[in-house]
């Protein structure tokens, strides 16, 4: 995701609800994702990719194609033959840990379930008698953001993998002579365009939040969107100059949320107040409940409070309820969700 | 950022058995396995979010030490030679000394992407390279041995691992014999794998394998909910420490379950509980004797669990729920044995049994099935209805009916449906993704099974065994690699052709207006895609349905694999009001272009239901007929899309023939409604694919 240059997050018009649902994910990625349902051309995709402008800093082993944050887990650096850091290691050698921006790791929907969880270079193994595993997305992703644009249109095979892998937490690959497990979490965010076709439940409900949006009816705001687009195109960099501080605020106060989020608390009445209101939305299960908790604990980091507030709570379950509520089955998501009290 | 540190679950970190909330039934059934391997497994079926993998994953650290063969690959047991592996058989029947080690029962996960290579065992690689031997590598099913197979979500399982796990699982002897190998090994396991029916249903006969089977739902009840949010956060904040928070309730139940498994030999089940089993069966009406056995092993581990040597009525009471519940014939799934070319586990009792009922699946059964959330949700149907009242039928399009024209809608139940045969495409040499199990076709996917090797890249997956045939004969000319045996070349590098079934795509148009709603015609129309939608679901397809009348087509079904959904719409489908049969073909045709643009190899399947009589146009400057019969002219040119159209229009009245011109229009096969009969439509449909 870098090279070209993207499209600042905070030039973004409108679309409040996706980009808070965005950054809520980057304080907290137990928040699971967030699924973005919209009509085309409404900056679905722009904001993903602005992220990067904003993401916070972690540490990696350097050159480590599964991302760890140390060297020599049992697990995964034992069985790993794309880096001598293992050796290293078990010589009572340091390896270097560098810092760097969480990653977008994008999932293009023709992906195959090859390049989704790694494959075994059999070539080489049969010329030079030694085996090499190519690491697939899913290492690519863990501890970043797995953006799976038009997430409807994926592959059934690359769904159930995913769901595997969300599940678990781990990516197990079991093939071409390969049994090898790494860790891959990460925080999926997918953007659908409900016209072609709904996800499955399973899928769906795998994304922490849902935020459906649509293009601004406001004249005024049209209007800037076009301007800011066009200044973007005849001068990226220099739009990107503009933009640059307020980026840089942003980014700020993410970190600033991401050191704040363990101190804050929430009373137990509250939580009485969550569950009431997910077992009024008849919400499968309770994951729903969890990522309502979790969500508005976020949004209290995000504005820099230590107490969940009942507005909180009333946001958090606008952005985690709608796709979990039991439908007819042709409802769209988010229907009837005004009427019953959850507007973001 | 707990989340996203470097953990991969170790045992340590793994949300602990003792802290899941609830879910007593499921709790119990993976205790009762844990003690008595012999219930054989246990199938967890629920809603989203209700820890059934957190459950699974947590009982590895619940599960007692068996005692092995050190070094042994299948696990076997150092005193039973009777389910050794060959090597370790010969050993032990010769009185050697057999150096013995102790583990934890194994806990094995089958990744829903595993090849069957990988599961089955297959021939080392890397020992062939560097030795020039062929050894055996043994697979999942080896590792597994004497253990648990964990499935998470396993009725998304492929079906050809399906195949080998049933195949496997009714032996308990894995028999290999693939690229030169022949190999059998000793496969004994328990099943247990979670499942969430709203993703489609599982083969009653993988389904039979469970010995328990348990639903997990949400808890009602506010305070538990309140709890568990706690408990889950407190998870979330420091896992590890929370684990340790509950290792000492963990390790009591450890301690319980070894206790038990030592106790289990000394409880007595005494004689007169055995009928109360059979009469619980009985009553249930359950497949086979499977649930019997069932009910008895986790009854007897029930009363060891408890401390008890002999078991009582309660124990009984207290399982059969969990066996039973799979097994009683009204809550099966319709089954998909149908299939001849299907592999079967023969001498299986169960088969014939369930093979016998099959004849015929009354549509009641469809309905009966335990949908979750079907129930639920009540004021179905509630909105469409408004939106179907508006406008009156035109009373032309009613003329000659015998149904009263007065009436704006009606709803029939659909018709008895019959037994479907089986429906493929020929086999091409395309090369197609995807799952299912109506056409054979060549992939390019690991998956399926490996049928030749060519030299060719179109297919990404090398066979290792005829590559290493490949170079062969050139292995004294070419100079060798240090430590390498074989010298292989890019030339050399042959690569695995494999077959496998997919599912087609099957586009439903259905006439709704007023013309059809004479009573018996509509149910049995409804009967008919009834039976071609259970054949549809059992062959994995994707369907979607189109529905025209009044003025308007509507996808009452978006392009979907939950075929429930599609039954479900049909049975609430209205009739009534005039026929834009143009717009109808023109909306189904918009769905089949799209599948083709995401899937330009696939071959979908359009089928048209309707009497032709078209009285509304799009375009008012055609007339309605002509219109429709130009758009069909159009459709005829996408030459991947098989149609057919079913013509309802009755026989004894004065026939139009509307519905032949549109099919001669289409290119389609034309059959009159006389002979829609689920069973013919079917095999229409199959002679002319």
């Amino acid at each position: 995701m870098t090279g070209r240059t993207m499209y600042p997050f905070n030039a973004i018009v409108g679309q409040d609800e996706m980009k808070l649902a965005l950054i809520l994910n980057i304080i907290n990625p137990g928040i699971a994702g967030v699924l973005i349902r919209g009509e085309k051309g409404t900056a679905k995709s722009t904001a993903v990719r602005a992220l990067a402008d904003i993401l916070p800093l972690i540490d990696v082993v350097k050159g480590c194609p599964y991302q760890m944050s140390r060297a020599g887990d049992p697990g995964v650096c034992r069985d790993c033959y794309n880096t001598g850091c293992a050796e290293e290691i078990f010589d009572g050698n340091g390896v270097d840990v560098v810092r760097r921006k969480v990653r977008v790791v994008e999932l293009p929907v023709s992906a195959t379930e090859d390049r989704v969880v790694g494959t075994m270079d059999i070539e080489h193994a049969l010329s030079k008698g030694e085996k090499r595993f190519e690491p697939g997305i899913l290492a690519a992703a863990h501890r970043g953001i797995l953006y799976v644009d038009e997430i409807n249109l994926l592959d059934d095979h690359v769904v159930d993998v995913l769901l595997d892998a969300a599940a678990m937490g781990v990516n197990t690959v079991e093939r071409e002579g390969v049994s090898f497990s790494h860790p891959a979490r990460f925080t999926l965010v997918g953007t659908m365009n409900p016209e072609e076709g709904e996800l499955r439940p399973q899928l769906l409900d795998r994304f922490g939040l849902c935020v459906s949006i649509e293009g601004s009816r406001n004249h005024a705001e049209r209007v800037e969107v076009m301007e800011r687009r066009i200044a973007f195109e005849d001068d990226p960099e220099a739009f990107c100059l503009k933009w640059k501080e307020k980026s840089a605020r942003t980014a700020e106060r993410i970190e600033s949320a991401i050191k704040l989020y363990p101190e804050v608390n929430i009373e137990r009445e509250k939580l009485f107040s969550i569950a009431t209101r997910c077992m009024e939305a008849g919400v499968d299960g309770h994951r729903g409940d969890i990522i309502t908790l979790k969500t508005a604990k976020t949004l209290a980091a995000w504005h820099g409070r230590v107490h969940v507030t009942d507005e909180d709570i009333e946001v958090a379950a606008g952005l985690a309820l709608p796709h979990r509520m039991r439908r007819q089955p042709f409802e769209e998501i988010g229907k009837g969700r005004r009427e019953r009290g959850y507007a973001g | 950022m707990e989340l996203h540190n470097n953990r991969i679950l170790t045992e340590d970190y793994l949300y602990p058995f003792s802290a899941i909330m609830g879910q007593e039934d499921m709790k119990l059934a993976l205790i009762l396995n844990a003690v008595e391997p012999r219930i054989g497994g246990v199938l967890i079926r629920g809603e989203k979010g209700t820890a059934k993998s957190t459950a699974v994953r947590a009982l590895r650290r619940l599960l007692p030490e068996i005692k092995v063969v050190r070094g042994c690959p299948c696990l076997c047991a150092p005193d039973n030679p009777l389910h050794a592996c060959p090597r370790c058989a010969e050993k032990i029947r010769a009185g050697k000394c057999i150096e013995s080690a102790y583990m934890k029962v194994p806990l094995v996960t089958l990744p829903l992407n595993a090849t069957e290579e990988m599961v089955t065992g297959s021939l080392d690689m890397e020992f062939a390279m560097r030795k020039g031997q062929r050894r055996f590598q043994p697979g999942l099913l080896a590792g597994v041995n004497r253990g648990i197979l964990y499935i998470d979500e396993v009725n998304l399982l492929d079906d050809h691992l399906v195949d080998i796990i049933l195949d496997v699982a009714s032996s308990g002897v894995n028999i290999v014999e693939r690229e030169g190998l022949s190999y059998l090994h000793p496969s004994r396991f328990i099943l247990v794998g979670t499942m969430n029916p709203e993703e489609g249903p599982l083969r009653p006969q993988l389904l039979d394998r469970f010995g328990l089977c348990v639903e997990v739902g949400g808890e009602g009840d506010l305070g538990s909910r309140v709890r568990l949010m706690e408990m889950r956060e407190s998870y979330d904040n420091n896992p590890m420490e929370f684990a340790a928070r509950y290792l000492d309730e963990d390790n009591v139940i450890a301690e319980r379950i070894r206790r038990a498994g030592e106790r289990l030999k000394g409880v007595v089940f005494p004689q007169r509980l055995l009928g109360l089993v059979s009469e619980i069966c009985l009553q249930n009406n359950v497949a086979g004797h499977r649930a019997d056995m069932a009910v008895k092993y986790a009854a007897r581990a029930l009363a060891a669990y408890e401390g008890r040597s002999a078991v009582t009525a309660g124990d009984i009471n207290r399982v059969a729920g969990m066996a039973i519940l799979h097994r009683r014939r009204d809550a099966l799934p319709p089954s998909g044995r149908d299939d001849p070319d299907r592999r079967d586990d023969s001498g299986d009792r169960d088969d014939q049994k369930e093979r016998g009922r099959n004849g015929s699946v009354d549509s009641n059964d469809m309905r009966n099935q335990p949908h979750e959330s079907g129930e639920e949700r009540g004021g179905e149907g509630d909105g469409m209805e408004e939106d179907y009242q508006e406008g009156l039928p035109d009373p032309e399009s009613h003329s000659e009916e015998d149904e009263p024209s007065g009436v704006t809608e009606q709803v029939f139940e659909p018709g008895r449906t019959s037994r479907v045969q089986s429906i493929t495409q020929e086999k091409d040499r395309l090369v197609r993704r995807g799952s299912g199990r109506r056409t054979r076709t060549r992939t390019t996917q690991k998956a399926g099974r490996y049928v030749k090797s060519i030299h060719s890249d179109k297919y990404p997956d090398i066979a290792v065994d005829a590559t290493i045939r490949a170079a062969a004969p050139h292995q004294r000319r070419r100079k060798k690699e240090s430590g390498m045996a074989i010298s292989i070349r890019r030339d050399d590098i042959r690569r695995k052709i494999r077959e496998k079934r997919i599912g087609n795509f099957l586009v439903f148009m259905v006439d709704a207006s007023g013309s059809m709603g004479a009573k018996a015609r509509m149910i049995a129309t409804k009967g008919a895609i009834l039976s071609l939608l259970l054949d549809a679901y059992q062959k994995r397809d994707r369907v979607a349905m189109v529905t025209f009348r009044q003025r308007k087509a509507v996808v009452n079904l978006q392009p979907t694999a939950s075929v429930e959904l599609a039954v479900r719409q049909l049975g609430e489908m209205p009739v009534g009001g005039r026929t834009p049969l143009s717009a109808g073909l023109l909306k189904g045709y918009e769905l089949l272009r799209v599948h083709l643009r995401k899937d330009p190899s696939s071959r979908p399947i359009a089928i048209i239901v309707t009497d032709g009589r078209a009285n509304v146009s799009m375009d008012t400057r055609l007339s309605p007929s002509e219109e429709a019969i130009r758009m069909a002219a159009e459709m005829s040119g996408e030459k991947r899309v098989k149609y057919v159209v079913i013509d309802t229009e009755e026989k004894s009245v004065v026939r139009f023939g509307l519905a032949a011109r549109l099919a001669a229009a289409l290119g389609a096969e034309h059959f009159s409604f006389n002979n829609l009969v689920a069973g013919d439509i079917v095999s229409i449909v199959r002679r002319n694919i």
